[in-house]
């Protein structure tokens, strides 16, 4: 499991880049918080999709880990039924079934054509679809769930 | 049917398919739009970049609440402040994207707020920049806060602007839809009102096709009805012709018989003459009546065959004797040949067989001025084939063609030089086939015609005795040795006369009954040689007579009886012989067939009192 690690090593709150609560398991107290640092995000399988989006002009790469994978690694079960309620640093907020998780490669974008990305570049943390690659999510419904700056996930 | 339907028809199933092809290319196009129209990708970016507009002021907000905040402590407020801050920049990316052009529709004044915003972020990259170089001081965030204070009105204007437009989109859009709407039900409206006129249509079709349909069973039916009226008519004609036949026939006997008994007496040359002409006519007339008599049998499908074993030598020997006369006096040659590989015995209706040749070989005399009449008798692929070749006239390819049919008799003028009734050629082929056979003709005219008859060959193996027997019966004596005692039963007077003139001329005795009860009682009565037996008679018919008198008591009951009758039905000489009857003589009944029978009668008795 992650989550001890992760709790030993996330005590400098300052490089926290993404929090992530699953929901509280038989004799927790609370919900379970996870907080990634950008290593661990940068240790975990890294998945590219090169695809062109409303917020770009023509298609670029957004590479990072799996959603799949960070929401394992935080301690969700692979096949809990709910939702993933991601939050942006300026409070955007947008539910995201969890079941897109597994149907889709959707992707915790940490990289842009390669490159870190800013908070004035929409960083540091984009979640990305396949767009191009599957043409049935290009609808208002996927584009809303691709939140950018996202800070937060908290499983409900 | 009336003439123009056909084409107005067409015309209309053109025009009301082109109109149903029309409604639905249309209706497949205002289905291609509207799915373009609900495409909502277009829609959403529109919606989207108006929220992000909206979110871009609350973040200008938020960033001079930020910079308020720092005014007192620069240090504290740093770090919220540099977030802000990053934050609204990327807000701000969205402008210079260019997509905004589409939300606010005047980029003249688009340019300007853009403008203006790009010039406060240079002016505060310098100390919140990712190459910020400017102390983060109570004095810098003071300019800061008073250049960004001035942007609230353009920020303001741009949201309202988009928002604006997002509406006046959403408006248009609901517009579009709406005609869309409008259109699709026109449309669909359209679609229905062609195809209800389309199904209208085609149930008319339908009702007429129907009605059609009816009107040919009718017709059929009516068809069926003439037929089947036609066929018993043409059956009635038949059997009328076959009664006829008969009713004539029988007077003809007394009439042959009187004459052919008159030609025994002793006559002057010229009274002879007469007699003979006389006698000409009448057999022309029974050959006649006799062609008349086998073509309705034939068509009422009642001619029946009897074949037994035929020796067909003595055929040609027959043709040869009988026609060999006639050849004679017109100087033709008659030749007769049998090739040697036939066998003796044939299985064949002798009478029809012989009947064929007769008529073919009397046509190829009849049509034959000089020369010869070849008929000859050869084996050919397991057929036997008869065949008659002349040196005559011939025939042309278009008499041929209508050779067969019937009263066809070559042309006008050939018909009247040479008379006949036009039936025996007909008669032969139809017999022919009915053996499983066929006649054909092959012809150059002016060098002469040669007709084929064809038959199945079916050899009969005979015990060898037999042969001669036929020969010697054929050769039979023609005078009787001996005096018969004979009964004849007829109940025709005519008949009875000729009879007792022909018999007294042979010189025999007969005794008479004019029916069936008279002539078993007369044959109770007295023993005869003979009794010749009509099987038509009123009281007690022949065949009853015949029964009667087997059944009577002791030698008297075993007296040979001849059937006397004009039908030659298969059938009837088979009730015949049932009834036991020993021969059968058909009618009317010549005084070369009578001599014969009685000779044998004669002969045979001398053998038996012997």
């Amino acid at each position: 499991m992650w989550l001890p690690a992760a709790t030993a090593q996330g005590k400098p709150a300052a490089t926290v880049v993404l929090a992530v609560s699953a929901r509280a398991q038989a004799g927790d107290k609370a919900p379970r918080r996870t907080d990634f640092e950008p290593g661990q995000l940068e240790r975990l399988p890294q998945h590219t999709i090169r695809t062109t989006t409303p917020w770009y002009s023509g298609a670029h790469e957004f590479s990072g880990p799996l959603l799949r994978d960070v929401l394992d690694a935080a301690g969700v079960p692979a096949r809990a039924e709910g939702t993933a309620r991601c939050t942006a640093l300026n409070d955007y907020r947008v539910d995201l079934p969890l079941d897109d998780a597994r149907r889709f490669d959707v992707v915790v974008a940490r990289l842009l054509d390669g490159k870190p990305m800013s908070v004035r570049e929409k960083g540091p943390l984009f979640i990305m679809y396949p767009f191009d690659e599957r043409p049935e999510l290009r609808t208002s419904v996927y584009f809303s769930r691709c939140i950018w700056q996202l800070k937060a996930i908290e499983v409900v | 049917m009336r003439g123009w339907a056909p084409r107005g028809r067409l015309l209309l199933t053109v025009v009301v398919g082109l109109l149903l092809a029309a409604a639905l290319a249309a209706v497949a196009w205002v289905q291609v739009r509207q799915h373009k129209l609900l495409d909502a990708t277009v829609g959403y970016q529109d919606d989207y970049l108006q929220i992000s507009l909206n979110q871009l002021q609350s973040e200008y907000l938020r960033l001079r609440l930020a910079l308020d905040a720092a005014a007192a402590a620069p240090e504290a407020q740093h770090e919220a402040v540099q977030m802000r801050y990053d934050i609204f920049v990327s807000r701000i990316d969205l402008l210079s994207s260019g997509r905004l052009g589409r939300v606010v529709p005047d980029r003249e004044d688009l340019a300007p707020i853009v403008a203006q915003l790009e010039a406060f972020v240079e002016q505060a990259d310098t100390l919140l920049g990712p190459r910020a170089a400017a102390a983060f001081d109570a004095a810098a965030i003071d300019r800061l806060r008073a250049s960004l204070a001035p942007l609230d009105a353009p920020i303001q204007e741009l949201v309202l602007s988009a928002s604006h437009y997002v509406s006046a989109q959403v408006a248009q859009r609901y517009e579009a839809v709406a005609t869309q709407g409008r259109i699709g039900v026109t449309l669909t409206a359209l679609l229905a009102a062609s195809s209800v006129g389309f199904a209208l249509f085609a149930f008319q079709m339908l009702r007429l096709e129907e009605r059609r349909a009816r009107d040919l069973e009718t017709l059929a039916a009516d068809l069926r009805k003439a037929q089947r009226a036609a066929e018993s008519a043409s059956q009635a004609k038949s059997a009328f012709l076959a009664n006829m036949s008969h009713e004539i026939r029988t007077p003809f006997q007394g009439l042959l018989g009187m004459l052919q008994v008159l030609d025994s007496e002793r006559l002057e040359p010229a009274q002879r003459r007469q007699l003979d002409t006389a006698r000409r006519s009448a057999q022309h007339l029974l050959a006649v009546l006799n062609d008349v008599l086998d073509m309705s049998r034939l068509e009422a499908g009642t001619l029946a065959l009897t074949p037994a074993p035929v020796d067909l030598r003595q055929v040609f020997a027959e043709v040869r004797a009988l026609m060999g006369g006639s050849a004679g006096e017109k100087g033709l040659v008659l030749e007769t040949d049998v090739d040697a590989a036939i066998p003796a015995q044939l299985w064949l209706d002798g009478t029809r067989v012989r009947q064929i040749l007769f008529n073919l070989v009397s046509n190829a005399i009849k049509f034959t001025e000089r020369g010869a009449v070849t008929v000859e008798a050869r084996q050919r692929a397991g057929a036997l084939v008869l065949s008659v070749a002349d040196t005559g006239i011939g025939i042309d390819d278009r008499t041929r063609a209508r050779l067969f049919q019937r009263f066809s008799q070559g042309d006008d003028s050939t018909a009247r030089r040479h008379g006949g009734t036009g039936l025996g050629l007909e008669i032969s082929r139809s017999l022919a086939r009915l053996m499983g056979g066929d006649v054909t003709v092959d012809s150059e005219p002016g060098r002469g015609s040669r007709f084929e008859v064809r038959l199945p060959l079916t050899p009969v193996q005979v015990p060898a005795a037999t042969a001669p027997a036929a020969a010697t019966e054929a050769q039979a004596p023609p005078a009787a040795t001996r005096a018969l005692s004979l009964l004849a039963a007829d109940d025709n007077e005519v008949n009875r006369e000729v009879l007792a003139a022909m018999i007294e001329m042979l010189g025999h005795r007969v005794t008479f009954a004019a029916n069936g009860v008279e002539a078993v009682q007369a044959a109770g009565a007295q023993r005869f040689d003979l009794v010749l037996m009509d099987l038509h008679m009123p009281e007690m018919d022949g065949i009853d007579a015949a029964r009667a008198i087997r059944a009577l008591a002791g030698d008297i009951a075993r007296v040979p009886i001849v059937a006397l009758t004009a039908d030659a039905f298969a059938d009837t000489r088979a009730r015949c012989e049932a009834a036991g009857m020993d021969e059968f003589l058909s009618k009317p009944v010549g005084l070369p067939e009578l001599t014969a029978l009685l000779s044998r009668f004669a002969a045979a008795r001398v053998v038996r009192t012997a």
